[in-house]
């Protein structure tokens, strides 16, 4: 535990010590924030005119259903921010194994006695750690416009837990492929290719059959992702989201062993 | 791969530990970078390892210290396979890295208590041993300093610092005068001449002179094989070493 917490103590300090985390944390809250405003800007034009326009004064009493807050600014912002993580996650992602091989310092930490999982553990937790900070600081939006829209607790809590799992799940793509790339950059381009190829099968679908789609529509980060924004925690998103973040943890020890073959 | 610890991290091992390996090959693809070595380095021994570059030092060292897989053969340390206890050997040894692999963004304390905790070291014996390691290194005036901002010299002694940190039974020291300029060379040279002794020693280089005045025997390796080895004065004096190295830089090795 002692050397399992020295390395993490050492990751927060590399991470913070860079400006890429700043940067990428401003970024995507500015980004969030941005979309948030302009969706509302546009909802709350849409309310006065139609108020304005239809019932001759001002007033919102009678403003139908499908003008709402939920469609017209908490969807956009949730799937915003969830295309938003998918372009910031592998900024932060791709360093973490790449940039200790292009520097020659991956073999100063396994000689130091850090075993190839407590090395990977360290670095996943720190990663996780990173991106829900950056999704916490856009959360502000989602939250809001739940709270507003009147949804209650249980929908705030389900949103929570699905943008933490869907960003533990890109930083673990992310991370993935810092393992197995020769450079940081091979490192971001492949993770950026990944996580867009799962985030959404729609395009697939002309071409495959009926069987495959819904296989497709099993492994989609869209799909899943979009079942927590309508509230909803069930345990088969849960397992996904795991399996993800388990199947990238045994990849990246997987690597260590390919390394020593020489591979 | 196992992952056990053998011996605790700070075990006093005054001696040093037996290095040996036994028809070690190493091959990549068709390219034979070690090729059947054999040779035994004695507990508290200085040892030198020399070659030209591509001779097959770093496989032999990176093989050592568990980063790499022999092709065929063995190679324990105080007895135990780094290929079959990695974390058991690293235990056992400080590695100091050919051209100071370090984090430059980290503070030369900073980075010292990573190693010291990555060593098991915890509390006041870890501040400890971080004190005595920038005292014993000359470190003190860049202690709070990122290691980037360093010179070449001051980064080889954060280096050698975090080597002997957890005073280990077994140093490697791969080329650890590349790239400085004399002045540091010597500075260098001196602590490894004061540390040597206590515990084993490992001295990679190609350097002749640097290898005789820190080694008691040396090996010479050529293409991947082992062409001299004896007492540091005998080989190195007789000028025959010097050839080997001569020839292997002929032959691109």
């Amino acid at each position: 535990m002692t050397a399992l917490l020295a390395l993490v103590r050492k990751e927060l300090l590399s991470l913070f010590a860079l400006p890429t985390a700043y940067l990428t944390l401003t970024m995507v809250a500015l980004v969030t924030a941005l979309i948030f405003f302009d969706h509302l800007r546009i909802y709350n034009q849409t309310l006065f005119l139609y108020a304005t326009t239809t019932m001759g004064g001002f007033s919102t009493d009678e403003i139908p259903d499908y003008i709402n807050l939920w469609d017209a600014v908490f969807f956009p912002v949730m799937e915003t921010l969830g295309l938003t993580l998918i372009g910031a996650v592998p900024l932060v992602t791709m360093r973490v194994f790449a940039e200790e091989r292009s520097r020659g310092t991956d073999e100063l930490l396994v000689t130091t006695g850090l075993t190839p999982t407590t090395i990977v553990v360290g670095k996943f937790a720190v990663t996780f750690l990173f991106v829900t900070l950056m999704m916490g600081v856009s959360f502000v939006y989602p939250a809001t416009a739940i709270a507003r829209g009147g949804l209650g607790i249980e929908h705030l809590a389900a949103v929570f837990v699905g943008l933490t799992l869907y960003s533990i799940a890109l930083a673990s793509i992310g991370l993935v492929c810092s393992a197995f790339a020769s450079s940081q950059l091979v490192a971001a381009v492949s993770a950026w290719a990944v996580a867009f190829v799962f985030w959404d099968f729609a395009w697939v679908y002309p071409f495959v059959s009926e069987g495959v789609a819904g296989f497709l529509d099993a492994i989609s980060l869209h799909l899943r992702y979009g079942s927590f924004a309508e509230g909803i925690v069930s345990l088969s998103n849960i397992v996904y989201f795991g399996g993800v973040v388990l199947v990238a943890v045994a990849a990246a020890r997987f690597s260590f062993d390919l390394r020593r073959v020489g591979a | 791969m196992s992952e056990t610890r053998g011996h605790a991290a700070n075990e006093p091992r005054p001696r040093g530990v037996r290095v040996e390996a036994r028809d070690l090959t190493r091959r990549f693809g068709e390219h034979v970078a070690l090729d059947g070595l054999s040779l035994a380095i004695e507990p508290g021994e200085a040892f030198g390892l020399l070659g030209a570059n591509g001779a097959g030092k770093t496989t032999f060292i990176r093989m050592v210290t568990g980063c790499l897989l022999p092709s065929d053969g063995t190679v324990t340390v105080d007895g135990v396979s780094p290929s079959a206890s990695p974390s058991a050997v690293q235990a056992l040894l400080g590695f100091v890295m050919e051209t100071c692999r370090l984090y430059p963004e980290l503070r030369v304390r900073s980075f010292l208590r990573f190693i010291g905790g990555a060593r098991g070291l915890a509390g006041a014996r870890l501040a400890t041993a971080v004190d005595r390691a920038i005292e014993r290194f000359r470190l003190e005036g860049a202690a709070t300093r990122p290691i980037g901002n360093l010179s070449k010299g001051f980064q080889q002694r954060v280096s050698l610092a975090q080597a002997f940190l957890h005073d280990p039974p077994l140093v490697i020291v791969d080329e650890p005068t590349g790239g400085l300029d004399p002045l540091q060379q010597t500075e260098v040279q001196e602590i490894l001449r004061e540390l040597r002794g206590r515990r084993t020693l490992i001295l990679c280089t190609h350097d002749l002179h640097e290898a005789e005045s820190l080694a008691s025997r040396v090996a010479v390796l050529r293409q991947g094989r082992l062409v001299a080895v004896g007492n540091a004065k005998d080989v190195l004096s007789e000028g025959e070493a010097l050839d080997l190295f001569r020839d292997s830089a002929e032959v691109g090795a």
